[in-house]
């Protein structure tokens, strides 16, 4: 509120709302301002439902969970490291170390989840934009198989389409154009009123090629209408966004080429940037750390020195290639077909995980850890690649650099 | 859901008896709307039992009335995802807040009409509201930009 | 009086979407009341003779779940949408990851608990 307001980061998805203020009432948040629902959730409700060192589900010393663990580690001939999406990067960072050591392969959420975009950005071949230039710059704000309002609750009150910004002063309705493109009519495609254009796509692949052929002044098969006057939105200003999520991912079928083609067209009448628009705090710092060090940004297997679809957890664990794996800040469960996650419960599964969750529930060893944002800080990397300091409200010791650290103790 | 003068019209006695002070029981019925006048003035419905369906019917009807800020706007904290979107958009709160509210960021000031806390929408001072006073305009962008209709307003 | 619809079995569209409600406590109740829905258009629910609060059964390959119904412009026109989590999970696979083809009927029991899934998964 005033000059010296101290301010925290959520790190609940990717938006990483660093302007969140906590009322604190001892050890407890009482109040949480400016957060979203599932945001101020993770402050008022940090110590519920919080793991508990465990081994084949039976309560254990944290000492004796990090032994067998290590112990498992040791014996494996064959590791996968999965998850990470939600620490900082420097756990993530002793995460990756670990996998060098032991030779192991290692993923994110990202391989079936946004990752290609991730590459293709960091690979230059898509052209990007941070969120302050979307503020300041841009005009039309572009959501494809995206649903904001539902997965990034703030992405479009604090980063793009309703505040104003240096070049657009005048408010949303006048100084921004929304387009949302998704097959059905999601909360933020309600949102498409004066000066916006809802496109409900069934075929994604579709889209793309009426946007090409738009551009080469030809006819296309279906979207013609929207894609004219999409184009000719873009070309009314200098700066233009397209954010793609999950449903984009899926509805191109690999096809990414045809989806740059576009890209590139679209620049040659317009200014068109790109910006992945994903869920989990910190899957963009996995991709980054590890491109750093490998150059490539998930499924890599430090065995082989490269990166495959083979390597992805999903097909490591359909394929019966690993016998023990580490999961980190991650409920695959919850998330992966069933036909994939049932692998879990026939492998040595260790989870490091501040709360309990579904594949706790099947996991041999269960760590717990700490929560980002709350009980640990570091560095988290926004979906739009900006690196966003998280601190913490209550710092505990045992935290993922340490539980991570102990774990390499293995391979040390 | 929209409380308007006509669905309150249906369910009154109809007879224009003048008894509440108005002429017609229609325009007892906009003065209700605006919350100027109040159910209980219209003396008949209470006391002739043959108005005793309308009766129920009307004061659940209005319910609504009670819970709605002085200038008819509804804040439902369990339909609210905690997005900021009125926050935003609000255009008393732009011109008050231009670096904080207005610019998508935390409030610098508690000088506002709404706030986000613990997750969800608040109202916090409705005098402040386009809607409120001598020179009121129907202003109604915060509800426009809520999807999940947690803000609404008495007329819809 | 018997509700026809107990006979019948509708194939849909499944949409998987995530849900601003569901919170990250998994054992809360608020997770459960919003993870266990399935969306569904008014004119879709009326057609195939759903209502709100209704318990349906969704079966994709031979795998099913029960879930609540819940009216909303959410959905597309043509089928059910449910929120991400470890229902949309069970039912679904890489084929068709966040859209797939399943069977819908109104069900006897209750909405599934996510303990029948861990206790299926442990096999």
């Amino acid at each position: 509120m005033s000059g010296n307001t101290e301010y925290y980061t959520c790190a609940g998805c990717s938006c990483l709302c660093d302007d969140i203020e906590i009322d604190l009432d001892g050890e407890n948040a009482k109040t949480v301002k400016t957060a979203c629902r599932r945001g101020s959730n993770i402050f008022l409700e940090y110590k519920e439902n919080r793991a508990e060192p465990a081994i084949e589900g039976r309560k254990v010393e944290f000492e004796e969970a990090i032994k067998k663990a290590q112990e498992l580690i040791e014996k494996s001939k064959s590791l996968a490291i999965y998850g990470m999406d939600t620490i900082p990067i420097e756990a993530q960072k002793v995460a990756i170390e670990l996998a060098e050591g032991k030779e192991a392969y290692i993923d994110n959420s990202s391989s079936y989840c946004l990752g290609d975009f991730v590459e293709m950005v960091l690979k230059k071949e898509l052209p990007t934009a941070t969120f302050d230039d979307v503020k300041d710059y841009a005009y039309v704000i572009f959501y494809w198989g995206v649903d904001p309002h539902n997965s990034l609750p703030r992405h479009m009150s604090r980063y793009t389409y309703y505040p104003r910004g240096k070049k657009r002063q005048r408010g949303y309705e006048e100084d921004r154009y929304l387009v949302v493109a998704d097959i059905r009519k999601s909360h933020t495609a309600m949102l498409v009123a004066k000066n916006a254009r809802f496109i409900q796509v069934d075929d994604d692949l579709k889209l793309v090629d009426a946007f090409i052929k738009v551009i080469d002044k030809q006819m296309p098969e279906k979207y013609a209408d929207d894609a004219v006057r999409v184009i000719r939105e873009m070309q009314k200003a200098d700066f233009n966004v397209i954010m793609g999520g999950l449903g984009l991912r899926y509805g191109l079928k690999g096809n990414y080429e045809k989806f740059k083609e576009m890209i590139n067209k679209m620049n040659e009448v317009a200014k068109v940037y790109f910006i992945p628009a994903g869920c989990h705090a910190n899957m963009r710092g996995f991709n980054e750390v590890l491109f750093e060090k490998t150059g490539f940004v998930n499924k890599y297997s430090f065995k082989d020195g490269e990166s495959s679809l083979d390597y992805a957890f999903f097909e490591l664990l359909k394929n019966d290639k690993v016998d023990t794996t580490l999961i980190i800040g991650s409920d695959p469960v919850n998330s992966l077909p069933f036909e994939i996650s049932k692998k879990l419960a026939k492998i040595n599964t260790i989870v490091v995980d501040p709360r309990k969750s579904f594949t706790t529930q099947i996991a041999k060893v269960v760590i717990p850890s700490a929560i980002s944002g709350v009980e640990q800080g570091g560095t988290m990397i926004r979906s739009d690649g900006v690196r966003v300091k998280v601190n913490s409200l209550f710092e505990r010791e045992i935290n993922d650099v340490y539980v991570l650290e102990r774990l390499k103790e293995v391979v040390a | 859901m929209a409380i308007t003068p006509m669905e309150i019209y249906k369910l009154l006695p109809k007879t224009n008896c003048k008894k509440c002070g108005e002429q017609t029981c229609m325009s007892f019925a906009f003065k209700l709307v605006n919350r100027e006048r109040k159910l209980e003035e219209c003396t008949p419905l209470f006391e002739e039992e043959k108005y005793a369906r309308q009766r129920e019917k009307l004061i659940e009807y209005l319910k609504p009335l009670e819970e709605a800020t002085e200038t008819g706007l509804i804040v439902k904290e369990e339909l609210c995802v905690g997005c900021g979107n009125c926050v935003v958009v609000c255009p008393v709160h732009v011109e008050k807040d231009p670096y904080g509210c207005g610019s998508g960021l935390a409030p610098k000031t508690d000088k506002l009409i709404l706030k986000v806390e613990n997750g969800v929408v608040h109202v916090l001072d409705m005098d402040m509201c386009r809607r409120y006073g001598k020179n009121r305009v129907l202003c109604v962008v915060c509800r426009e930009n809520c999807p999940t209709d947690a803000i609404s307003f008495l007329e819809g | 009086m018997m509700r026809f619809t107990k006979f019948l079995k509708v194939e849909v569209d499944v949409v998987v979407a995530r849900n601003a409600f569901i919170p990250d406590n998994k054992s809360s109740k608020e997770y459960l009341e919003n993870v266990a829905i399935a969306f569904m258009q008014e004119e879709f629910a009326k057609v195939n003779g759903f209502k709100e609060n209704d318990v349906i059964k969704i079966t994709s390959k031979g795998r099913s779940v029960n879930l609540k119904v819940k009216i909303s412009d959410i959905a597309h026109e043509k089928g059910i949408l449910i929120p991400n989590g470890i229902y949309a999970s069970y039912l679904t696979s890489f084929d068709g990851f966040k859209r797939f083809k399943a069977e819908i009927e109104l069900a006897d029991g209750e909405i599934t608990k996510p303990e029948e899934i861990i206790e299926k998964l442990k096999g």
